[in-house]
């Protein structure tokens, strides 16, 4: 009898808390896919697959959370909370329970190629605080020779979160009707989070930026540049960091180059799309705005400096309507009639103004890793000098900046 | 069944023979695993602090040491101080021998050459899974399973040889483990490999549970209940609150598992339910603390038996680990602290404050009753101490450094603010490291250096634990009143 009663006991209670936690929330769990879910998963691709065992072998889960939470906390960091369907593929799971790095269930556009090459080969290169390990046995002794295992990686990182951005907005609010659960308190969240990634790291096409204030506290800016910026940009400015020779195109050389606060702003808050420029979103304004008052004053005077002016302008002007316009915009604002076609956007000469000579440089070499091309077999060398007096024209200095004239 | 008055010890006036060898064996090799598996720990928690030390995707690396760490305190160091445990125990109370020397020899060779030894180069290797206290590949599952499945022909017959009724608590413990646990084993290691994605990781969560709450914790308990009557001398307070603190674990305990991934998508019935059940277990384990350090009572704060000592202080851990868990499983507590390294602060208090303490005073005592095995006093002293001072220094240490990340990640700021926060809490618990690593250095020294058999000088000096011939009668549920 009383073997009875145990063994009954016993196993019914290990049978309750399969049914109660782990079959019968499966089947709610079933029904929320069904419902929400695209009509196909999204399948990962053999290199894709790859990757995912690379980061299950070398314990990515475990620092890296895969998990949006349904917390504002979590919303605001990451993005929409997680979604059952947006896992349904996953063999087994890796959510993770400790987040020591940042999560990267919304990683997807997050970050470039070459950024995350140069990241896992050395961490401390882009983010001198970073505790993660590097990854160096990934490539062929630098980041610029990943082995398979290195772009098979950083393919799977891409695929994180993109599923149900391919499937927005059409797939939110097909799910939305489908789900019809307005008592859902926890759907509900998940349909109104602003945005499905919310990554404050991801860039986004070039627009305004939040206003900066005057910063006062110049020490706050050098510190943020030296831990944020200078494994790319270099300590000086010089487009020279550690990690500058590792990324494509290459950090620009901030000594070289006048910029509007308004630019700064924008690249700071919406990163540079198309380029490691990640985004810096998690920052306060205040301290984007002391970043901003660093980087103007990395400047070399060599930007201010007037060019002789003559006849040049006129052929100069000539030249550029021909040949620059299409992406640079007539008047120089980067927004020609081809500008949306181009992965980085073409610069907008009104914001920002380059050294003559690098200007120079860009119109004959063209500008690696991007698609300006050089110019060198096309336009003189007169010409050349035309259209960079030209263009360094349109540049509309801060009105109190050092730029104005 | 526990106010029967019989005492079924007494029928075995003359306990049956305890197999030291096998005794010996796991002890040794618990040892031995252990510090294998404090080494993995000591170099995931040193790559915090200088993350150039090894290679990511090297032998070494922090993930995969990560992964061996973990494994091999569950299985090596617990699984066998468990069995050295068994060894000695299970004939004291059942009456009977386990079923089968050769059989004993075949589960050590397999739990140690084809679980241990090969789940951690594959690991290593790379080749694991990437599930939490499962991280040993599929094949060394099947092979884990199959000796839990010997161990549960070995240890359980003598049991049952004599029907259930008059089974004292840590027997109770001893069953429930072991049946539970292989069918829990498989949830864990293999359903989230055919389930996917939320599903898959609801059964997770049941497996992070049980395998802390069906296989560590009631072997543990096993431990408690029974190293405690051996040694002071006296029954356990009350065998009702122990069976009622068994039921109640066995019920209550699998019932948490979802409270790993609360504010999740998993349904906000199925997180609700198992922070009930969390709630309750913390009631639960007051009810059996309660019921331990009744018992204990006469034995002095600090015993000066070593064995008894480390048990006592496992009975403390206990209740703090288990009250802070009810606590953090709550929303309110939850949303903050999870992720963060608290979790890991409670892991540790979890199983290296409660389930290697426990395992710890049971391998103490069973080597004071060996005939021969080396016993040295003074560095148990010290291996107590050093594993004192650790685990409080570690636990502290990261709890706060939990409540500072909380803090970053609730601030604004990015998201790197909250490592570098972090980084003096994670050098301070390097150091918590290198002392519980000293601790059981001097564990390994206590317990094969020192003079053969020194560990009976302690039995007979009077409070010291008894012979295992007076230990048995003990173990019995006594009629109220008798001392």
């Amino acid at each position: 009898m009383s073997y009875t009663v145990a063994i009954v006991a016993g196993v019914a209670f290990f049978a309750l808390s399969i049914v109660v936690l782990g079959v019968w929330p499966g089947r709610a769990l079933d029904r929320q896919m069904r419902d929400m879910a695209p009509t196909a998963p999204l399948l990962l691709t053999a290199s894709e697959q790859r990757g995912r065992l690379v980061y299950g072998r070398e314990g990515c889960a475990y620092c890296h959370t895969q998990q949006v939470r349904f917390l504002h906390a979590d919303m605001q960091r990451f993005g929409a909370p997680t979604l059952a369907w947006e896992t349904q593929v996953d063999y087994p799971h890796l959510w993770g329970t400790r987040r020591i790095g940042p999560d990267l269930a919304r990683e997807t556009a997050v970050h470039t190629e070459d950024w995350h090459y140069a990241h896992l080969f050395d961490p401390r290169a882009l983010a001198p605080r970073s505790v993660m390990p590097a990854y160096r046995l990934l490539f062929d002794g630098s980041p610029l020779r990943p082995r398979q295992e290195a772009r098979d990686l950083v393919a799977y990182l891409e695929t994180l979160g993109r599923p149900r951005e391919l499937a927005a907005p059409e797939g939110e609010a097909r799910a939305r009707d489908r789900c019809n659960c307005p008592g859902d308190a926890m759907a509900q969240m998940a349909f109104e989070a602003a945005s499905i990634n919310a990554h404050p790291a991801r860039p986004r096409p070039a627009a305004d930026g939040p206003a900066l204030p005057p910063a006062s506290d110049t020490r706050r800016g050098s510190n943020l540049y030296a831990d944020r910026c200078a494994g790319c940009h270099g300590a000086g400015g010089l487009g020279d960091g550690p990690a500058a020779p590792w990324l494509s195109p290459r950090p620009a050389d901030l000594t070289a180059h006048r910029y509007t606060r308004a630019r700064l702003s924008d690249a700071l808050w919406h990163g540079v799309a198309g380029t490691a420029m990640q985004a810096w979103r998690d920052h306060t304004v205040e301290d984007l705005a002391a970043l901003a008052t660093a980087v103007d004053r990395l400047a070399s005077t060599d930007v201010d400096a007037a060019d002789e002016l003559g006849d040049q302008l006129a052929r100069g002007a000539q030249v550029y309507l021909t040949h620059c316009a299409q992406c640079h915009g007539t008047d120089g604002d980067g927004r020609g009639s081809a500008a949306a076609q181009l992965r980085v956007a073409p610069t907008n000469f009104r914001q920002q103004r380059a050294t003559a000579s690098l200007t120079l440089a860009a119109i004959r070499d063209g500008v690696e890793g991007t698609q300006m091309a050089a110019w060198s077999g096309r336009l003189t060398a007169d010409e050349q000098r035309a259209v960079a007096q030209y263009v360094r024209r349109f540049f509309v200095p801060d009105p109190s900046g050092p730029g104005a004239e | 069944m526990s106010d029967r008055t019989d005492t079924p010890g007494a029928a075995a006036a003359a306990p049956p023979p305890i197999d030291a060898t096998l005794v010996r064996a796991h002890g040794v090799a618990a040892l031995v695993t252990l510090l294998v598996s404090v080494a993995f720990g000591l170099i995931a928690a040193t790559s915090l602090v200088l993350p150039d030390l090894v290679d990511g995707a090297g032998w070494l690396g922090w993930g995969r040491v990560r992964y061996a760490h973990t494994q091999g305190i569950m299985l090596g160091w617990l699984g066998n101080a468990f069995f050295a445990f068994l060894y000695h125990a299970v004939p004291l109370l059942s009456g009977r021998r386990v079923t089968s020397v050769a059989l004993g020899r075949w589960l050590f060779g397999l739990w140690n050459f084809a679980v241990m030894a090969p789940g951690w180069v594959l690991v290593l290797a790379g080749l694991s899974q990437p599930l939490e206290w499962a991280e040993f590949p599929l094949p060394v599952d099947a092979v884990v399973l199959l000796c839990l499945g010997l161990a549960a022909v070995q240890f359980l017959p003598p049991f049952f040889a004599r029907g259930l009724e008059s089974l004292y608590v840590s027997s109770w413990y001893i069953i429930g483990a072991l049946v539970f646990t292989c069918l829990a084993y498989p949830m864990g290691n293999l359903v989230p490999e055919l389930v996917p994605g939320a599903r898959g990781a609801a059964f997770s969560g049941l497996w992070i549970h049980d395998a802390i709450g069906l296989y560590v914790t009631p072997l543990a308990l096993a431990i408690l209940y029974f190293v405690v009557p051996a040694a002071t001398r006296r029954p356990i307070y009350s065998h009702f609150l122990s069976m009622l603190g068994f039921w109640l674990l066995f019920f209550v305990y699998p019932l948490n598992g979802t409270h790993h991934y609360v504010f999740s998508v998993i349904p906000m019935e199925a997180q609700r339910t198992a922070i009930a059940a969390s709630t309750i277990l913390g009631v639960d384990v007051v009810l059996v603390v309660a019921n331990l350090l009744l018992s204990l009572r006469g034995a002095g704060l600090i015993p000066r038996d070593v064995g008894l000592r480390f048990v006592a202080t496992s009975v403390v851990f206990y209740l703090l680990v288990s009250v802070q868990g009810a606590v953090q499983a709550q929303m309110a507590v939850n949303q903050s602290v999870h992720f963060t390294d608290w979790v890991v602060g409670h892991s540790h208090l979890a199983m290296l404050g409660f389930a290697t303490f426990a395992a710890a005073g049971g391998l103490v005592h069973a080597w004071q009753r060996l005939p021969d095995a080396p016993y040295h006093s003074r560095a148990l002293e010290w291996s107590y101490w050093l594993l004192v001072a650790g685990v409080v220094l570690m636990v502290g240490d990261l709890t706060l450094a939990g409540l500072v990340e909380a803090g970053a990640w609730g601030a604004e700021g990015a998201w790197i603010e909250s490592v570098a926060a972090a980084r003096p809490y994670w050098v301070a618990r390097v150091h918590a490291g290198a002392l519980v690593a000293a601790g059981f250095v001097a564990l390994l020294v206590g317990l094969t250096r020192g003079p053969r058999g020194a560990g009976r000088n302690v039995v007979e000096s009077g409070v010291g634990p008894a012979p295992v011939a007076e230990v048995s009668p003990r173990l019995g549920p006594l009629p109220s009143g008798v001392r």
